[in-house]
């Protein structure tokens, strides 16, 4: 009777052992025809953390910046970024017409596929066409939209038209659209599904060797027949791992990433001469948004004196432990040239503040904070506003929720972040900076500055902008986290951080450059 | 002759009287602690000090990653996390035993009853916590309300199958017979003999409840302005170098013993009550035997008969 | 009969409903995720309010709640559950690829807890009073009242990082490409190690005080006694009479058990960053991915009932009075 249950769980042992080890397959992508070159000896791997970001067609990635750049190892566009500014990529020249709505792009003649087809112009113009049609499943920005035409003149010329200027449109639109085959893609009603191996043919340096989504992990290898010259790195793989810092010191990985209160991870690896560290910029922001669409926060004097009574240096030294700075009110990066270094300051003033609330009357306001993950942050913004009279509440939920109410407009104050703040057009979206703001001299500057042409004009306008966020403060900007990547000094590998961003304004280090022998 | 049955209805061993009186110094102290704490913490637990300062005189444990004492943390947190466990293993633990009782007793009822504690015995728990985190303020009442919710279920089951088989004893036809009132026949009769299964429960709820708490706040469900164990745990996994320095021995193993150490207190307590229990078979039955005994009495729809005699013949 | 085939079908419906009305209550919908800026995910493009609703008609999202309802339950009878939109793939797909981890895991986990937890049980139960007992039995309370993350963590810190023992985390490396499958196969187990001793250590307890009582009041019976008067050897009356008896009950709250077992591995799988069912319900929670929750919870349901289908079956199975054969087998000392 024991004997029989004894078996029987044996028997439960065998047959789980065994679904674990059938199951143990990844889904390797078969891997399209790259030319199978004798192996270099040693065959360099480089290793970065990561997770999942989707499966890295143009279609089917994760939408976000780190499934950006996994699928742009495989894709190029016609124009790429370094570390100091656009770069010829695909194109290798271009021209734009008087109006500014007609671009013209010399195309390189050396470039075959993935799977050996040759590249053309046709594919140019059949890529945006085809993202046009089938645009609603990607989240391009409006942008592609303004693309009315786009035509191959001859085999290495490619023509687009548009519906209006675009300011900078080599971060927006030939920066960031990857080109696609036509021979492949010609007939594909549903590209987000679209998962066959078929979808991640590219023109890049790297093909797709393994994906698998549960644990997050892709392996490239080097694509040896790349058009722009030898690939450094043989293999590339991007392992989900638990803790990068340490996974680095353990040496599991070549190169890791931290940014804001990981300083002070930075800080322990940076005496080990075996690591290089790389400070980068800081594209991010994070704010307090103050809803001027209701009470108490249509009320210019209290948002005045809340600037006045958080002690936003107080958060970054504490919070993050120096891993930021002190925002810059207008929100756009101070790492770039488009940040206004001439704006109103709001000093820490308790004294001040609570001045400026008995004037208005608004001593012993109650507000509401609320916030998902910012907990440290609120908490001392609670007490600072507690210090110069107001009651406050603080309101914690999950991001999804919050960003919910946010977006209904139901909140007084919203502590809450966002990226992409070296491109000056995300000055405003629905969005940003606040839900809740609306101002039509400043819509109008801002739709502006987007087709302004002409560089020192449209930086003009830009500061003007983040001049009137400063003054009206919609949002407090608290502070920008700062980034660095830690890397292996003899890994062979030099990152560099990309000039406003890769794309649109990903600030990650993983541009597909520093992967080439340049 | 090896004689297990040596021991059964021997005079009591330490071992019999060790953990009782370990787990209730253990317990109580803890307790005690929590009640004491705004005598007993050094400092309020939410006044900010210089973030990370070492163990010193002022600061026993030290500060945390904003400056908050943690020792203090530690003081107002048992205040949290024992308030909630015992509250609500209490609140849910009466429901589900009166509950119980009126689902054993009364068939109709009973059915309705139980097919609600299905329901909520097979819902998944971790949407509803954040749909409750979502709708309510993440705070001691809503974890009150969310723990007592799927707490009285487990107790209602066990206590149901008690009331099942103690139903068809003779006593219970006998006042059936002679015209006592349901409520006098319940309240009399059976709830006393639900108690030796309502206790267990209790204590094993409270537990339950504990790591519980402690685990959402861990994830970041809870609210994070509130003290509890949970929560400095979350925080102190969260700050970057925790592993690879020596913080985590004054930031998280603190609270973590804390809460091994009810567990522990509690389950020494439930070990010496089941202990003191088992001479008398007959007459009391641990939760697993009863629960079988109960599916065997559904299951073949003949009440039992011979109460008592379980086992094999030989 | 016909009642409890309507029965069950009833509360296969309910739940089915719940399933699906359960994420929708949740605020936010399941493109809020891409509203989710952290630092260093920042998007290539920004989405725009146009792109956003022709997401949400895209993935069906505008249409009435009732049609949704109703394409949901027609899909579920065709075997479809869906895709998700979180991961973009079959919903199917998805499941599987973290079902069969945590399976594995939670499996293994299982199977030694529970032997180590009855034989140890039993034997403590019939050397009740020595010191063997009192020592494993504190043993068990103290390896027991551990909160299961808690002790994950001081494994990860005591063996994965100060002794370098065992890997930190995950389910296998990823540089064994061209390994062998016994190596690929060593590889997984050695990454199993850590989060299976930290399931096992803290529901090893639970199994061992169950069967430690169930085997107390089995061995007070008096067929107990009377087998020890006919003179049977001790062996005979503890594997024979003693230990099958005792095993009912446990058996059978073990298997009931482990319907919630999908659910309760989630802290070990957070911790140890196990690609399991845990860690994937909390993401999709987060990301309001609809179908993708409601597949989980679906198939949540589904185990727990088998399981408990498992239980009756079992239970009937064990015990000989409610047996295929009825009352059979009597056994003699």
């Amino acid at each position: 009777m024991g004997g029989q249950i004894w078996h029987a769980l044996k028997g439960m042992l065998l047959i789980l052992a065994s679904i674990g080890l059938a199951g143990c397959r990844t889904t390797s992508v078969p891997g399209p025809e790259s030319a199978t070159t004798t192996p270099t000896p040693e065959p360099l791997v480089f290793t970065y953390p990561g997770e999942d970001w989707g499966y890295p067609s143009p279609f089917a990635r994760d939408p976000r910046g780190p499934g950006y750049v996994r699928m742009s190892l495989l894709f190029d566009t016609l124009t790429w970024k370094d570390e100091s500014g656009v770069v010829p990529w695909l194109a290798e020249s271009w021209e734009m017409s008087e109006d500014g709505k007609t671009w013209t792009f010399d195309l390189r003649r050396d470039v075959r596929w993935h799977d050996g087809q040759p590249f053309t112009a046709e594919d140019v113009a059949f890529t945006f066409a085809y993202i046009r049609e089938h645009a609603s499943e990607i989240s391009w920005s409006g942008e592609i939209a303004k693309v009315e035409r786009a035509e191959a003149i001859d085999e290495h010329t490619a023509r687009l038209t548009l519906s209006d200027p675009i300011a900078g449109p080599h971060s927006n639109l030939f920066g960031s659209v990857p080109i696609i085959p036509k021979h492949l893609w010609e007939g594909i009603e549903d590209p987000v599904k679209y998962l066959a191996p078929e979808a991640l043919v590219g023109t890049g340096p790297f093909t797709l060797d393994t994906y698998s989504k549960e644990e997050g992990l892709y392996i490239y290898q080097k694509n040896t027949a790349f058009w722009g010259g030898a690939v450094a790195v043989d293999t590339l793989v991007f392992p989900k791992v638990q803790d990068t810092a340490v996974a680095l010191q353990a040496g599991k990985t070549d190169m890791a990433s931290f940014s804001g209160n990981e300083i002070t991870v930075v800080k322990q690896i940076e005496p080990d001469p075996s690591y290089a560290v790389l400070p980068g910029p800081s594209f991010w922001v994070l704010q307090v948004i103050l809803n001027t669409k209701r009470a108490p926060f249509d009320e210019l004097a209290l948002r005045q004196a809340v600037a006045h009574a958080v002690d936003r240096q107080r958060i970054v030294d504490q919070v993050t432990q120096g891993g930021a700075v002190v925002a810059n009110l207008g929100i756009v990066s101070p790492s770039t040239e488009w940040a206004n270094p001439n704006l109103p300051g709001y000093a820490h003033d308790p004294d001040k503040a609570k001045q400026i609330l008995q004037e208005a009357g608004l001593e012993n306001q109650a507000v509401t904070i609320i916030q998902s993950g910012w907990d440290r942050e609120a908490e001392l913004i609670q007490a600072d506003l507690e210090a110069v009279g107001l009651q406050v509440t603080v309101k914690s939920a999950d991001r999804a929720t919050v960003d919910g109410l946010l977006k209904e407009g139901r909140f007084d104050m919203a502590i809450s972040g966002h990226g992409g703040i070296a491109n000056p057009s995300t000055l405003r979206t629905p969005a940003w900076p606040a839900t809740t703001y609306e101002n039509a001299t400043y819509d109008a500057l801002f739709a502006a500055q987007s087709v302004e042409m002409d560089k020192p004009a449209r930086r003009a306008q830009v500061w003007e902008l983040q001049a009137i966020l400063a003054k009206e403060l919609p949002v407090l900007a608290l502070y920008h986290p700062l980034m660095w990547v830690v890397y292996e000094a003899d890994a062979g590998i030099t990152p560099f951080y990309t000039a406003e961003g890769i794309a649109g304004g990903i600030p990650i280090e993983l541009n597909k450059l520093i992967f080439l022998e340049r | 002759m090896r004689q297990p049955a040596r021991t059964i209805g021997g005079s009591p061993s330490l071992l019999q009287c060790g953990p009782a009186l370990a787990g209730s110094i253990l317990l109580g102290t803890l307790l005690v602690l929590a009640v004491l704490a705004p005598i007993l913490a050094p400092h309020d637990a939410r006044t900010l000090f210089e973030p990370l300062l070492p163990p010193s005189p002022q600061h026993p444990l030290g500060t945390d990653d904003i400056g908050h004492d943690l020792l203090s943390e530690l003081f107002y947190g048992a205040r949290f996390s024992l308030s909630i466990g015992l509250l609500s293993a209490l609140l849910s633990t009466t429901i589900g035993t009166l509950l119980g009782l009126l689902a054993g007793y009364k068939e109709r009822l009973g059915y309705a009853i139980m097919r609600i504690v299905d329901v909520f015995l097979a819902v998944p728990r971790f949407p509803l916590i954040v749909l409750m985190a979502a709708f309510l303020q993440p705070g001691a009442g809503t974890l009150l309300f969310f723990f007592t919710l799927f707490g009285w279920p487990r107790a209602a089951r066990l206590v149901r199958a008690q009331v099942l088989s103690e139903r068809n004893k003779g006593y219970v036809e006998a006042a059936q017979l002679i015209g006592a009132r349901d409520r006098r026949i319940m309240a009399r009769h059976l709830l006393p003999s639900a108690a030796p299964i309502a206790l267990p429960r209790f204590i094993a709820e409270f537990q339950h409840v504990i790591v519980a708490e402690s685990g959402l706040s861990f994830l970041g469900l809870g609210n994070p302005l509130v003290k509890s164990w949970g929560l400095m745990l979350s925080f102190a996994f969260r700050y970057p170098s925790i592993m690879v320095t020596d913080l985590w021995v004054r930031w998280a193993l603190p609270p973590g013993l804390c809460i091994t150490l009810v567990v522990l207190s509690l389950a020494l307590l439930s070990y010496a009550l089941e202990e003191q229990a088992i001479p008398h078979l007959r007459a009391w039955k641990s939760s697993a035997t009863l629960l079988s005994q109960a599916a065997y009495a559904t299951r073949s729809e003949r009440p039992r008969q011979k109460p008592g005699r379980e086992g094999l013949a030989p | 009969m016909g009642t409890k085939a309507i029965q069950t079908l009833l509360t296969l419906l309910t739940l089915v409903s719940l399933n699906f009305f359960l994420p929708r209550l949740m605020p936010g919908d399941p493109l809020s995720y891409l509203d989710n800026n952290d630092p260093g995910t920042d998007s290539a493009m920004l989405l725009t309010e146009e792109m956003r609703s022709q997401l949400l008609a895209y993935y069906g999202l505008d249409r009435p709640l009732g049609e949704q309802y109703l394409r949901y339950l027609g899909g579920l009878l065709r075997g479809d559950m869906g895709w998700s939109i979180y991961y973009n793939a079959p919903v199917w797909n998805v499941l599987w690829g973290r079902l069969k981890w945590t399976l594995l895991l939670v499996g293994t986990a299982t199977a030694i807890y529970v032997t180590l937890g009855s034989v140890l049980g039993a034997f403590s139960a019939w050397k009740r009073g020595t010191p063997a007992d009192a020592g494993l039995l504190v043993a068990t309370f103290a390896l027991g009242s551990w909160p299961s993350f808690f002790l994950a963590m001081l494994l990860v810190i005591a063996f994965g990082l100060h002794w370098q023992l065992f890997p930190v985390g995950g389910a296998r490396s990823p540089y064994l490409l061209d390994a062998s499958r016994w190596e690929k196969a060593r590889d997984v187990a050695y990454h199993m190690v850590l989060p299976v001793a930290a399931l096992v250590l803290t529901q090893f307890s639970g199994v061992y005080m169950l069967m430690r009582n169930a085997m107390l009041g089995v061995l007070g019976e008096d067929y107990i006694r009377t087998a020890y008067g006919k003179g049977a050897p001790e062996r005979r009356v503890l594997f024979q009479h003693a230990l099958p008896n005792a095993l009912l009950p446990v058996v059978t709250m073990i298997a009931m058990r482990l319907g919630f077992v999908l659910m309760g591995s989630m802290f070990v799988e957070v911790v140890f960053a196990y690609p399991g069912m845990g860690t994937m319900i909390r993401e999709a929670c987060m990301a309001r991915d609809y179908p993708m929750l409601q597949g989980a919870f679906l198939i949540t349901m589904l185990f727990i009932m088998a399981c408990n289908l498992a239980a009756d079956l079992l239970y009937g199975f064990l015990d000989p009075r409610v047996g295929p054969s009825g009352a059979r087998e009597v056994r003699s000392a």
